[in-house]
C-alpha cells in the first residue's frame, strides 16, 4: 500500500469527494478494525487507469461511533456499510440501518469486537494478546 | 384356590396369546386325528415372504433423493450424479427439487441458526418412509466451524439421521457405500 | 398496475447455493429484486482470530469452494509478505501452473451450471463435469487431494510435481482444448441458448466502475482491468500473457469470455512448461514458532477466477489480529437490482447464471 493516511470524520465527505475527482472512482471496500480503546474505519479507493491504491483511515472515540454516509458518492459503498455497521456496533447517520447477515439474533454483542468473546470452552489454551 | 383342578398348561405358555392359541388348536385336532394340509401351509408362508419380501425390494432399488445441496458438499453431489460415479445404476436417479415426490434427504453442507426452520418444514412435506443421510462432517458435528456463534453442531439435533458420512468432503465412491447401506437397512437385512 | 410480491425461496434448484429473493413483479416484469442473503454466515473473520498462522488454511479454503486453491495462494501471500519471506523460484512457476489449472476447471463448473439453469441442456452439464474430473484427477496427483489441497507452505509448496507430471498435462489440455471448440460449436447454434442469452442483462462500463465490480464480468462490459496484467505476480510476466475484453456487456458476452479465458489459460500453462527452472521448491515446515513479523499491516490483491480479492491483515506475534477480506462477488450481489429492472422474470435466472456467484463467500 502506497499512501495511507488519516483524515478527521468532519472532513471525510470532502476529501472523499477530492478523490473521486482526482481519478479514484472506485471504492474497494469498507471495514474497521477494533483496538481496544480506539476504532478506526477504513476505506479503500483504486484508480482504474493509472493502477493506484489509496488508503483513507478514520479514528473513532469508544464514546462517540458514527459515521457519516458516502452512499451518494460511491453506489457500492451501500452493502460495506450495512455489514460494517452490523458486524462492529457504528451508526451510519444518513441512512437507516437494517440487518444484512445474521437473522433472529436478539440483544448480543456486535460479533466482530474484541470484547465479545465466544467458544472459550472449546479451548484449552489460554487467550493470546 | 384349593379344589380348582390342575391347569393343563404352564404360566408361561400363558403369557404369550399366540402360543396360547396354538396350544389350543392342537389339543383339539389331536382328539380328530387329522393331517394337516402342507400344500396350503407352505401356500400361505410363500405368499406372505413374497409380499413384504417384494415391497421391500421395489422400496430399496428406487429411493429418489432431494438436492438438497448447501455448500461445498454439494459440488461432490453433483459429481456424484454425473457420469463417472453414476448414481443411477443402483435406482438413485430423478434428483428432484419437490420434496413430495422424494423419499431420501441428503444433507450437504454446514446447518446455521437461520435455515433450521425451512429444513423443519421440507422434512415434514416428505411422505414417509423416508430417509436422512448427514453427508460431511459439517452436517455430522459441525464440522470446522465448531466454535463459531451461528452454526449447529450437526444436523441430527435437528431431525432423524440413518447413515453419517465422514470426510471433508467425502470423495463420491464413499457416498455410493453409503447408499449401498442405507439400501441394506430399508430392505431388513439389518437388524436397527 | 398492481404489484404482486412473490418469495424465491432459500431453496431453489437454480440459485447456487442459499439464497432469498423477493421479488416485486408487475403482471410478469421485475419492478424490484431485493436478495435477502446470511443462511450460510459462519464468522471466519472472528475465527481466524483464534488460531496461529499456518492452522488458518482450513477456513480459507472454504470461501470460495469452486476454486479453493486460489483463496489458499492469495492466504499465504499475505503471511508471506507480512513476514518478509520471498518464494523460491521453481515454486513459483508451479503456483502459477496449479492456478491456472483451478481457473479452467472453476470455469468448466460454470458452463455446466449456467446451462442447467437456462433450458435444463443438462447434456452440457454431463459433459462439462466430465471434462472437469480430469483436470481434477491431475490435480490429484499433483497435491494428494481432490477439492481441498492444503498445498501451500510458506516459501514455496508441499510437494513438488511428480514424474510424468508434464507430459499428462498436456495430453489433457489438448484434450480440453478440442472439447470446448464442440461446446461453442453446439451451443452458439442452438437458438434456445441464444434467444435467452442475448440482450438479457446489460451492464454498461460507467455503472460497473460505480458498482465496484471485478473481474470477468468487467471486462465483459469494456474495460481492461486483470490483476495479473497490472499488479503483476510469480510467473505472468515471463509466460506472456494477454487479457480478453469483450465490449456488448450482456449475458452471453459473460458467457463467452470465461470460454476465452479458459484458451487462454491453456497458452500460460504450455509456456510455462518450457521455461520452468530446475531446483528446489518445497517451502518451510509448518512450526509452533512461527518466524518474526516484519512489517504490520499488509495488503495483497490476487486474480481469482471470479474477480479480484484483497486481504488486508494487521499481524500479531503468533495469529492474525485482524484480517478483512473483500469478495469480489459481494457488490454483484447488490447490482443485481440494478441489472434486472424491466426484464422478465425468466431473464432473472439467465442473469443470476451469468453473474456467476458462489454464496459462501458472500456471507463470510
Amino acid at each position: 500500500m502506497r499512501f495511507d493516511r488519516y483524515e478527521d470524520r468532519a472532513n471525510l465527505a470532502d476529501a472523499l469527494e477530492q478523490m473521486k475527482a482526482k481519478g479514484f472512482s472506485y471504492l474497494e471496500k469498507i471495514t474497521a478494525v477494533d483496538y481496544k480503546d480506539h476504532m478506526e474505519a477504513l476505506y479503500f479507493l483504486v484508480d482504474i487507469e493509472k493502477n493506484e491504491n489509496e488508503l483513507i483511515k478514520v479514528r473513532l472515540e469508544n464514546s462517540s461511533l458514527w459515521l457519516p454516509t458516502v452512499m451518494e458518492l460511491f453506489k457500492s459503498a451501500d452493502w460495506y456499510e450495512r455489514e460494517m455497521a452490523e458486524m462492529f456496533g457504528i451508526t451510519i447517520r444518513g441512512r437507516k440501518t437494517e440487518r444484512l447477515l445474521l437473522e433472529k439474533w436478539d440483544g448480543i454483542d456486535p460479533p466482530l469486537r474484541k470484547s465479545f468473546v465466544w467458544g472459550q470452552e472449546y479451548r484449552n489454551r489460554e487467550q493470546k494478546g | 384356590m384349593e379344589g380348582q383342578e390342575k391347569r393343563p398348561y404352564s404360566d408361561a405358555a400363558f403369557m404369550d396369546s399366540k402360543q396360547e392359541m396354538d396350544l389350543l388348536v392342537s389339543k383339539s385336532l389331536a382328539g380328530r386325528e387329522v393331517k394337516p394340509n402342507v400344500l396350503f401351509a407352505n401356500l400361505e408362508k410363500t405368499t406372505k415372504a413374497l409380499s413384504s419380501g417384494m415391497v421391500k425390494w421395489s422400496r430399496k432399488n428406487s429411493l429418489w433423493p432431494m438436492q438438497f445441496g448447501l455448500a461445498c458438499c454439494a459440488i461432490e453431489l453433483m459429481d456424484f450424479g454425473s457420469s463417472r460415479i453414476d448414481a443411477e445404476r443402483r435406482g438413485f436417479l430423478m434428483f428432484r427439487a419437490t420434496p413430495r415426490q422424494c423419499d431420501v434427504m441428503i444433507v450437504a453442507g454446514w446447518v446455521t441458526k437461520s435455515i433450521v426452520p425451512e429444513i423443519k418444514r421440507l422434512y415434514e412435506q416428505m411422505l414417509s418412509p423416508k430417509y436422512v443421510i448427514a453427508y460431511g462432517e459439517c452436517a455430522t458435528c459441525g464440522g470446522p466451524w465448531f466454535e463459531s456463534y451461528n452454526i449447529m453442531k450437526g444436523i441430527d439435533q435437528v431431525l432423524p439421521v440413518d447413515v453419517y458420512v465422514a470426510g471433508c468432503p467425502p470423495k463420491p465412491e464413499n457416498l455410493f457405500g453409503a447408499l449401498v447401506k442405507l439400501q441394506k437397512k430399508v430392505g431388513g437385512e439389518v437388524e436397527v | 398496475m398492481q404489484i404482486t410480491r412473490i418469495n424465491i425461496g432459500p431453496i431453489h434448484p437454480s440459485t447456487h447455493g442459499v439464497l432469498r429473493l423477493i421479488v416485486d413483479l408487475d403482471g410478469d416484469t421485475i419492478e424490484k429484486v431485493e436478495p435477502h442473503i446470511g443462511f450460510l454466515h459462519r464468522g471466519v473473520e472472528k475465527l481466524v482470530e483464534n488460531r496461529m498462522y499456518m492452522q488458518n488454511h482450513v477456513y480459507m479454503e472454504k470461501m470460495d469452494y469452486v476454486a479453493p486453491l486460489a483463496v489458499d495462494e492469495l492466504y499465504v501471500a499475505t503471511v508471506e509478505e507480512a513476514m518478509g519471506i520471498e518464494v523460491k523460484e521453481r515454486a513459483q512457476y508451479i503456483r502459477t501452473i496449479e492456478l491456472e489449472l483451478q481457473r479452467i476447471a472453476s470455469h468448466l463448473f460454470f458452463i455446466g451450471t449456467l446451462c442447467n439453469d437456462i433450458g435444463n441442456l443438462f447434456t452440457v452439464f454431463i459433459w462439462c463435469f466430465a471434462d472437469r474430473d480430469r483436470v481434477l484427477r491431475l490435480l490429484e496427483t499433483a497435491t494428494g487431494s481432490r477439492m481441498f489441497y492444503a498445498n501451500m507452505r510458506l516459501g514455496g509448496v508441499k510437494q513438488d510435481f511428480p514424474k510424468g507430471f508434464e507430459e499428462d498435462v498436456l495430453d489433457c489440455m489438448d484434450y480440453i482444448e478440442k472439447r470446448t471448440k464442440e461446446y461453442e460449436r453446439f451451443l452458439e447454434k442452438n437458438p434456445i441458448f441464444m434467444e435467452r442469452m442475448k440482450n438479457v442483462g446489460i451492464l454498461s462500463s460507467e455503472d460497473a466502475i460505480e458498482y465496484g465490480i471485478s473481474g470477468p464480468t468487467l471486462r465483459a462490459s469494456g474495460i481492461d482491468y486483470d490483476t495479473r496484467k497490472n499488479h503483476p505476480y510469480y510467473a505472468y510476466e515471463k509466460a506472456s500473457f494477454s487479457t480478453q475484453v469483450l465490449s456488448r456487456g450482456d449475458s452471453f458476452a459473460r458467457y463467452k469470455i470465461r470460454v476465452m479465458e479458459i484458451r487462454e489459460s491453456i497458452n500460460v500453462i504450455r509456456l510455462a512448461f518450457k521455461k520452468m527452472p530446475e531446483g528446489d521448491a518445497i517451502g518451510m515446515p509448518v512450526k509452533l514458532v512461527p518466524p518474526p513479523i516484519k512489517k504490520n499491516e499488509v495488503i495483497v490483491r490476487r486474480e481469482l477466477p471470479r474477480g479480484e480479492n484483497m486481504m488486508y491483515m494487521v499481524a500479531d506475534k503468533k495469529g492474525p489480529y485482524r484480517l478483512a477480506m473483500r469478495s469480489a462477488i459481494f457488490v454483484s450481489m447488490a447490482a443485481l437490482d440494478h441489472i434486472a429492472r424491466g426484464h422478465k422474470l425468466a431473464d432473472l435466472f439467465a442473469i443470476m447464471g451469468s453473474l456467476d456467484f458462489v454464496m459462501a463467500d458472500v456471507d463470510k
